[in-house]
């Protein structure tokens, strides 16, 4: 097994922690506290509120619309990083390809914006 | 080692990708694509390509699948169609065989192509960093060479992809905004 | 790998040839311009950005002019991987001008239907950027990047009419069906990446003109072919193209049918004739079959339609057989010159011809609001100039002398013959065929433009708009022009040019 591997074993340890752990407190639990169901303490709690309608309901779009602009600014994140990783080593051109594509994307956000994407009715 | 990190991701890999199809309902087919992502991603830190393994994590797990979900909130999760309704009877059968026939195809040419030839090693991009001078070698390795890749060879297609970034504004733009005479807007 | 460490070590900055990128960059800087004008712009003055857009595509010509005036020496940009050669110019001439007639066809149609100005001529000029792109792409990467951005804001176009249910239906065939022709054409990719080690064209066809093909290397090469058959609509990957061009805007149908095919076929041909050349034996018979049931099966549901525009929708399919044809052969005897210049001079023909076809469809529908064939009935009594010029363009389409369709259908059969063999004989004669099936459609058009009555008694003169008269006039005009001197396009169908460039 390569070092590099053996960095990401702490990843799996971290995760094997974090299911033993919550396994575990919610086992317990389980083991020692009284059971009995009836009708009224099975329904979903919604602070009080009885729920009306089944949770699976249709959302609006603009959850849609600022899911996509992060998307696009996740994308931007992505390569810039590698840029910024060792940012002279590109030196001038590096600069101005970078400064074209945040300025391209830029304009794109401020289309958004002036469309009255960017507002949360 | 190499081959439990192997099976193990392509177990992940394999049964996401299964569940996306068989999942009845969307919602639950999308958090399968989520797996198969991981799977891949954990195949890219076995093949020491560890910024790629935080880009599919980030981009396809931690926001491309959002996007899904929204896209099948957005439509509703219960007036989903029933698939068992056949348009071409024909359809179905069909597919099945093009599926089959598809997975023969690239089997039996990953197994002839095993013997024959040594496949040519990626001239792209040097992964793990073999043969890098110091200055820029270690855990930057890749993504320095990314990076040298992006901005050089690539850097044309690179500037376009913010175009095709400006094209999704614009398309959102198009298909969200509501009609110009709002009075239009309430037929559906 | 030593080019690799060296590369690595201290990062030489590409050398960039401004002049050469020049058409990309203004179409860049012009797309901004536009979306800023249209954010600034009242509501009763969006036809600004048509105009606009008119002079950044007619800009973003002058430097394509001049880089062919300048001539000299094929430009090859980032390591071989954007090579501005010829071919390249002489397409991205053809896109932009392509452009420019699809934007005088929308003008009117937009300012009457109140759709969204200014985002339609972004996504139009995106999509010609793509487009423009993809004439210099020489590398995988590319490909594939100008090939998304050429399709995806053509899928938004495609369903502009947002409360049609047709042009909906158009929209979502075409995307579904596209994306699903990306993910295919991907696969082949990365197939070919991995058995080749490298995106670049010319190493690409060196490793696989080194040895025998192995088996991940012909499933690679077959997925990447099928990819592209979707973009020009080859049977048996043709069925979004009918539904599609009837719902979608006809401005928008003509744009598809021409410039996005032609894309299509600018793909096809990049990848035949640079990076796989010897791998005949897997595309040649692949190409072959495609064509023949392209031509065949395009023509024989053509004949059966009453709507014009699905008429021309199922013409285009067959026409794409005819540029296909030659693509098959490219390897056999000496074939691959006579095929280059066939499928150049094709594109050419046909762009400017198809592109007419439809200015006259929308100039007649203004009037009538119809679609069908017969709503043509009677079109010499009131409208004699869109009659004479429509039987010009059907004419030139079904291949009749000394049209430009007739060169075109020429040069196809010539560069199938010059290969000599038994295969090329057999789909010369398929292709024959096929014209005669194809004269019959064009021919049922012009009869019921020139013998049938009116159908509702009507004979009020039709009021074509100048844009679609000054549309008409360049199609026209390039129609005839490239059938008397096809000379004209030929000394850019140069085959040493666009494979030299790459062989060394």
């Amino acid at each position: 097994m390569s070092d590099f591997l053996r960095d990401y074993l702490t990843v799996v340890w971290f995760g094997l922690a974090a299911l033993v752990l919550g396994s575990l407190l919610l086992g317990l639990a389980a083991l020692v506290r009284p059971v009995k169901p009836n009708a009224s303490k099975l329904i979903a709690y919604e602070s009080g509120v009885d729920p009306v309608g089944i949770g699976w309901s249709q959302s609006q779009i603009r959850y849609y619309v600022f899911a996509l602009l992060f998307v696009i600014f996740d994308v931007e994140a992505v390569f810039i990083f590698p840029w910024a990783a060792s940012i002279e080593r590109y030196g001038t051109f590096g600069l101005v390809v970078m400064l074209a594509f945040i300025v391209l994307l830029l304009d794109g956000l401020l289309y958004a914006w002036k469309r009255g994407l960017l507002r949360w009715v | 080692m190499q081959l439990v990190v192997f099976v193990i991701a392509s177990l992940m890999v394999l049964v996401g990708a299964v569940g996306v199809v068989l999942r009845r309902h969307p919602v639950h087919a999308a958090l399968s694509l989520v797996l198969t992502l991981f799977g891949v991603a954990v195949h890219f830190v076995a093949q020491e390509a560890h910024f790629l393994a935080a880009v599919q994590v980030i981009v396809y797990a931690g926001a491309i699948v959002v996007l899904f979900l929204f896209v099948i909130m957005l439509l509703g999760v219960d007036s989903a169609d029933d698939l068992r309704i056949e348009r071409l009877p024909i359809q179905r059968p069909l597919a099945a065989v093009m599926g089959v026939g598809i997975v023969g195809l690239l089997i039996a040419a990953v197994v002839a192509t095993r013997g024959s030839e040594p496949l040519q090693a990626g001239a792209g991009i040097n992964v793990a960093g073999v043969g890098i001078d110091d200055a820029v070698a270690g855990h930057d390795a890749n993504i320095t060479q990314l990076a040298g890749n992006l901005f050089a060879d690539y850097v044309f297609a690179f500037e376009l992809t913010s175009v095709l970034l400006i094209v999704a504004v614009a398309g959102t733009v198009v298909l969200t905004r509501r009609e110009k005479p709002p009075s239009e807007e309430d037929a559906p | 790998m030593i080019g690799l460490v060296a590369q690595v070590g201290d990062w030489p900055t590409p050398v960039v040839d401004w002049h050469a990128l020049a058409p990309e960059l203004v179409l860049i800087a012009g797309i901004n311009l536009v979306l800023a004008t249209d954010l600034l712009l009242e509501e009763g003055r969006k036809w600004a950005t048509a105009t606009l857009t008119g002079f950044v595509l007619l800009g973003a010509f002058v430097p394509v002019v001049t880089l062919a005036v300048i001539g000299g020496d094929v430009r090859a940009l980032f390591d071989g991987r954007y090579v501005i050669d010829d071919f390249a110019l002489i397409l991205k001439a053809l896109f932009l001008l392509t452009g420019y007639v699809v934007v005088l066809m929308s003008q009117t149609e937009l300012e009457e239907g109140g759709y969204y100005q200014g985002e339609f001529y972004v996504l139009l000029l995106c999509s010609v950027l793509g487009m423009v792109m993809m004439t210099s792409s020489r590398d995988l990467v590319s490909v594939f990047i100008a090939l998304e951005l050429l399709s995806i804001p053509a899928y938004m176009l495609a369903a502009w009419r947002k409360r049609d249910r047709k042009s909906n239906e158009a929209g979502v065939k075409f995307y579904l069906l596209g994306v699903f022709a990306s993910a295919v054409l991907l696969y082949g990719m990365s197939l070919l990446y991995g058995a080749t080690g490298s995106t670049r064209f010319d190493e690409i066809a060196a490793s696989l003109a080194s040895g025998d093909l192995i088996g991940l290397q012909i499933v690679g090469i077959t997925f990447v072919i099928a990819g592209f058959a979707f973009k020009v609509s080859a049977v048996p990957f043709h069925t979004w193209a009918p539904d599609t061009y009837e719902g979608a805007p006809t401005p928008v149908t003509a744009f598809l049918s021409v410039a996005s095919k032609a894309a299509g076929f600018v793909a096809l041909v990049l990848v035949i004739f640079t990076a796989f050349p010897t791998a005949d034996g897997v595309y040649g018979p692949l190409v072959w079959v495609l064509a023949a049931l392209t031509m065949t099966v395009g023509n024989v549901i053509a004949l059966r339609q009453t709507n014009i525009v699905r008429m021309l929708a199922y013409s285009s399919v067959s026409q794409g057989g005819f540029i296909l044809m030659p693509l098959a052969f490219v390897n056999s005897g000496d074939a691959a010159e006579p095929a280059l210049k066939a499928v150049v001079v094709y594109l050419l023909v046909y762009g400017f011809t198809n592109l007419g076809a439809f200015a006259v469809v929308i100039a007649v529908a203004r009037k009538t609001r119809s679609g069908a064939i017969t709503s043509f009935g009677g079109l010499i009594s009131y409208a004699p100039g869109l009659t004479v010029l429509m039987t010009l363009f059907l004419a030139s389409l079904a291949g009749i002398p000394p049209l430009g369709g007739w060169i075109a259908k020429f040069n196809a059969f010539k560069a199938v013959l010059d290969a000599g063999s038994g295969s090329g004989y057999a789909l010369a004669v398929v292709g024959a065929v096929n014209t005669a099936i194809a004269a019959a459609y064009y021919l049922r058009v012009m009869r019921e433009m020139w013998m049938n009555d009116p159908p509702d008694g009507d004979r009020a003169p039709i009021v074509t708009p100048a844009p679609v008269a000054t549309a008409l006039g360049i199609t026209a005009a390039g129609t005839v022009v490239l059938g008397i001197v096809p000379g004209l396009v030929l000394r850019f169908a140069d085959l040493q040019d666009l494979t030299g460039a790459l062989g060394g």
